[in-house]
């Protein structure tokens, strides 16, 4: 990899330590003193933003130069959808975040959010299907209900303390609704990460290497985002904040590595 | 050239794209469902119904005009293959 093309990734490996150190000793100078929680959100809005934006764009252009009829297009099109939902969601947020230092929930951003799943779920069982079809091993299906009733039995274990938790009722459905919506999500994203590891080593396994990680990171930080909101740890919010940021830039990482295979 | 021979070069065209596992073991489940024997000599039918499956394949992965690319530079390793013969 070139500098230029490493100079993204050392910006956001600096990043999301920078919001870690915050979670770990948010009374440190450098969080008191030279960044405060305003500025430290308003950072963080702006780095999701750009890799929403980005991401979306070039999951379109991925979809631009697939030629019509090949079955990873409206893969690549329901993807660059889910990031723009995302996008707008935390476009939303944004005038909160970048003039109030707070994040308001629930918000309008959460209709985005949650408009965002069902794109995301399509383009990964999309992708799924296509591979499918070029022959390519996707498991048995009895492999894949195991997998669905493993992912049910996680659902239970993780639902089950943010649920009992009180709250208002919109509160409470989204902070269910969310790492539920996860879960789903898991099930062709488990599937498709078997397939990855059988990609490594080349162009196209990085691509899938980048994508699948940014949406397990997706996952672990809206699971993340319901346990600190429902349980009141709101001081943990920095680690949703770098499991977001991280997750974004992997995803617009893995977009971006495919259009360049693209036009290669 | 024998079908694991071809199998060989195949691969080596592929890994860079789609890695080391996923080459050989598309092209040997290819090879299966097209009833090619692995020690048997592949004819001319047999390997352009093979490389029709792999292109098929890899244009999911790279798009139709890559993929024709990379299954030219397969048909040059086997025609390099075939010419150290």
């Amino acid at each position: 990899m070139s500098a230029a093309g490493r100079l993204p990734w050392v910006v956001i490996g600096l990043a999301v330590a920078l919001y870690v150190g915050w979670a770990i000793v948010p009374a440190s100078s450098l969080y008191t003193e030279w960044l405060n929680g305003h500025r430290l959100l308003a950072i963080a809005a702006a780095f999701k933003l750009v890799y929403l934006l980005a991401g979306s764009a070039w999951a379109f252009a991925c979809r631009d130069r697939l030629e019509p009829g090949n079955p990873a297009r409206p893969a690549w099109f329901l993807l660059s959808l889910g990031l723009l939902a995302t996008f707008a969601g935390q476009l939303c947020l944004a005038p909160f975040q970048l003039v109030f230092g707070e994040t308001p929930f629930p918000s309008p951003g959460d209709i985005f959010y949650v408009l965002a799943y069902p794109f995301l779920i399509a383009a990964l069982l999309v992708f799924l299907n296509a591979y499918r079809e070029a022959g390519l091993p996707m498991g048995s299906l009895a492999e894949r209900l195991i997998l669905v009733a493993f992912v049910a039995a996680v659902a239970v274990v993780i639902l089950r303390p943010v649920a009992a938790t009180p709250g208002p009722l919109l509160d409470r459905i989204l902070t269910i609704a969310y790492p539920a919506l996860d879960l789903v999500l898991l099930v062709p994203l488990v599937l498709l990460l078997r397939m990855a590891l059988r990609l490594r080593g080349g162009n196209v396994g990085e691509v899938w290497l980048l994508l699948l990680t940014g949406f397990v990171f997706m996952c672990a930080g809206d699971i993340c985002f319901a346990y600190f909101q429902s349980l009141g740890e709101e001081h943990l919010d920095p680690f949703v904040h770098a499991t977001f940021m991280l997750a974004y830039a992997l995803v617009a990482g893995g977009a971006h590595r495919q259009l360049r295979i693209l036009k290669s | 050239m024998t079908t694991t021979e071809a199998t060989s070069a195949v691969v080596k065209v592929l890994a860079p794209y789609i890695g080391d596992t996923m080459a050989r073991s598309a092209t040997q489940a290819h090879c299966q469902k097209l009833g090619i024997a692995v020690s048997s000599p592949l004819r001319p039918d047999q390997l352009e119904s093979l490389l029709g499956r792999l292109g098929a394949g890899l244009n999911i992965f790279l798009g139709r005009e890559k993929s024709a690319s990379v299954i030219g530079e397969v048909r040059q390793a086997l025609a390099a293959l075939e010419g150290a013969r």
